[in-house]
């Protein structure tokens, strides 16, 4: 049970430092999928298999994918070719991963860490039993990061002329208010 | 849920749905007045159903929401303030090229997560409303998206309170991974007399998470940006119903744990509340901005609202609510005065907007000099009952220390409301005038019940004593 948990637990603190000291944003990305594909393994090694599938479907699955081809399309000028060189590095943590995965599943230690596995049902019970008012929550959550989304990401329209006025950069400001908006990837 | 337990659950349940509501309007036809009478409408009708909820109090709805008198009047608090920053709103966003209509989906959603806040039982429903009130402010404040200052104050926003979110579900799983538990009450009747190290550093986590949405000291370094930035009726909806709501459930989770018992927590608190009252004001006498100064006013009064939460006994409760009243209505009039002075696609939140203002709106200006002279807390408003009450609770505590901070930091605080005060008695500039919106009809009513109610609480606070008094026992 613990070598499962600690290599996992160990890929996935590697992957997310090298996440953050990327500059190649697919680099990053690369390290990102291993980084919650790592903790998926933490999910099933605890005992949670359908989180853990979860985890691998949702996030590295749909929304990493989201963001390589969000980064593609935006940044053209970026050097997309990956050479073995850095490759290498998610390719050694990957196999730490599969060894771990290996490793438990030949020494049948699924379900350890003290903890009894829940399964889909346990979960859908307890969302559609007693947290029912919570999944109702989550789905005002979710309409507002839609609403607030929509608003932001619209096309700004040409329209009345005194538009331009206001963005003049000598905009009255304190303290060391502006200067934070040159960061970026 | 039984039939009781809606009934409970109204007036979210009312907010919610005018949120959908108003979404679906927008869908069929975009018009700002038609969305602004029905947000308007379902404020009120959710204002309405807290009279029938009273009836089928307290009430633990599943696990996850407590309806008690103590939610309800927080609740109350909630929607009134909403509706004057809706009323506020109006003319604000009609003066502005901008599409106007999401703003309102965007307060009701806020408003229905601030409820939810208040009325949390569990961490899964502080979590929930946390994250709903948070997510629809990160869209209310970079609301003027075609500015740099709307746009960087709406990425501050975003990335300090999604780090301080992070704070706070790790600290929720460390205590769950130690107590067993997502239910204050649960978490009360399991604790014993000090915390272990886990729970330990998971309550400091969920302490930085709540100081952030405080904006009290050590986490206050969004605050002048993002009260820059935002449009004014946003800004006065962050510093009073994001700041009460947080208030209300900090509120219930001292009294439920009865923190009080530990020496630590208190003096944490204790040298949070020092910190926020001394820096709060000493950097406010250094803005001229009039929205700057009015955070750095917001981070001190934050922290003599935790000299009251410190002084445990029968008054505490009731103190910090009828500050928080008083602070609302304050707050709600002072950004009130500069979303109304603000036109077109600019700010009145320089000091030099303000000279001359008595000779040129006497009115808004009697509107701006009472809620600056009930932050300051001068006898007659609402502000000196607040304070009358904080110190009377923190006499009773014996918190000498802090209650000496706080009269030193309020004398340090008249200087720089004085200052706004003496510049609105100025007499204008001949020459360079700035011009002020045409008066809004909407935007006058609110500022008139505001100032009204303030000079009221500050006269005859009797009869809200009296109803905090029987609300707040109700606590659990």
């Amino acid at each position: 049970m613990f070598p499962v948990f600690y290599v996992a637990g160990l890929v996935a603190l590697v992957s997310t430092v090298m996440v953050v000291t990327r500059r190649n944003p697919i680099h990053a990305l690369l390290y990102f999928i291993l980084s919650l594909v790592a903790v998926a393994v933490i999910f099933l090694d605890a005992g949670a298999p359908f989180v853990a599938a979860l985890e691998v479907i949702i996030y590295a699955g749909a929304i990493m994918v989201l963001f390589i081809f969000v980064v593609m399309l935006l940044n053209p000028g970026v050097a997309l070719v990956i050479r073995a060189r850095e490759w290498i590095g998610p390719a050694i943590l990957s196999l730490l991963l599969t060894l771990g995965i290996v490793y438990s599943v030949v020494g049948s230690t699924i379900k350890t860490m003290g903890i009894s596995a829940t399964t889909p049902k346990d979960i859908a019970m307890a969302l559609f039993g007693p947290y029912l008012l919570g999944v109702e929550l989550a789905s005002l959550l979710l309409l507002a990061g839609l609403v607030a989304a929509y608003h932001l990401g619209r096309r700004i329209e040409r329209e009345a002329p005194a538009r331009g006025a206001s963005l003049q950069p000598g905009a009255p400001v304190g303290s060391g208010a502006p200067s934070s908006r040159k960061e970026g990837a | 849920m039984s039939s009781e337990q809606i009934l409970a659950l109204l007036p979210i349940l009312v907010t919610s749905a005018a949120s959908v509501v108003v979404m679906l309007l927008v869908a069929l036809k975009r018009s700002h007045g038609l969305v602004f009478g029905v947000t308007v409408g379902s404020l009120l009708v959710a204002l309405a159903a807290i009279g029938s909820s009273v009836s089928v109090m307290p009430q633990a709805v599943s696990s996850l929401l407590i309806m008690d008198r103590f939610a309800l009047l927080y609740i109350g608090l909630i929607l009134a303030a909403t509706l004057a920053v809706a009323l506020l709103s109006y003319a604000y966003l009609e003066s502005r090229a901008e599409r106007r209509e999401e703003y309102y989906i965007l307060l009701l959603l806020a408003a229905a997560g601030s409820e939810v806040l208040a009325a949390a039982g569990s961490y899964v429903s502080f979590f929930l409303g946390l994250e709903i009130l948070s997510i629809s402010l990160y869209g209310l404040v970079a609301y003027r998206r075609q500015t740099p200052l709307g746009i960087e104050a709406g990425v501050k926003y975003l990335i300090l309170a999604g780090a301080s979110s992070g704070f706070i579900l790790f600290g929720m799983a460390l205590i769950y991974a130690e107590q067993g538990s997502l239910q204050f009450a649960a978490l009360a009747a399991a604790k014993g007399s000090s915390f272990d190290v886990v729970s330990l550093v998971g309550f400091a986590l969920i302490v930085v998470g709540v100081g952030f949405k405080l904006a009290v000291v050590p986490f206050h370094l969004w605050t002048p940006d993002v009260y820059q930035g935002a449009p004014a009726p946003v800004t006065a909806f962050v510093a009073t119903v994001s700041k009460g709501a947080m208030f209300a459930l900090l509120l219930r989770y001292f009294i439920q744990l009865d923190l009080y018992q530990y020496g630590a927590v208190v003096l944490v608190f204790g040298i949070i509340a020092a910190l926020s009252i001394l820096a709060g004001n000493i950097l406010g006498l250094l803005q001229n901005n009039v929205k700057r100064m009015l955070a750095y006013s917001s981070i001190a009064h934050v922290g003599y609202l935790l000299v009251a939460l410190l002084a445990s006994g029968p008054l505490a409760v009731s103190s910090v609510t009828f500050y928080l009243i008083a602070y609302f209505i304050t707050n709600l009039g002072a950004f009130g005065v500069v979303g109304y002075l603000s036109s077109g696609e600019r700010e009145a939140e320089e000091i030099d907007d303000y000279r001359g203002l008595a000779w040129r709106r006497p009115w808004v200006a009697g509107a701006l000099t009472a809620s600056l002279l009930s932050l300051a807390g001068i006898p007659l408003t609402a502000g000196f009952i607040g304070k009358f009450f904080i110190i009377a609770a923190g006499a009773g505590s014996r918190l000498w220390a802090l209650l000496i901070i706080l009269v030193v930091g309020s004398v340090v605080s008249f200087f720089y409301y004085f200052r706004l005060v003496l510049a609105i008695f100025r007499e204008p500039d001949a020459g360079a005038q700035v011009p002020y919106p045409s008066a809004s009809l909407a935007g006058g009513i609110a500022l008139s019940v505001l100032t009204l109610l303030l000079v009221w609480l500050g006269v005859y606070p009797a009869p809200l004593v009296n109803l905090l008094g029987g609300m707040t026992s109700g606590l659990l």
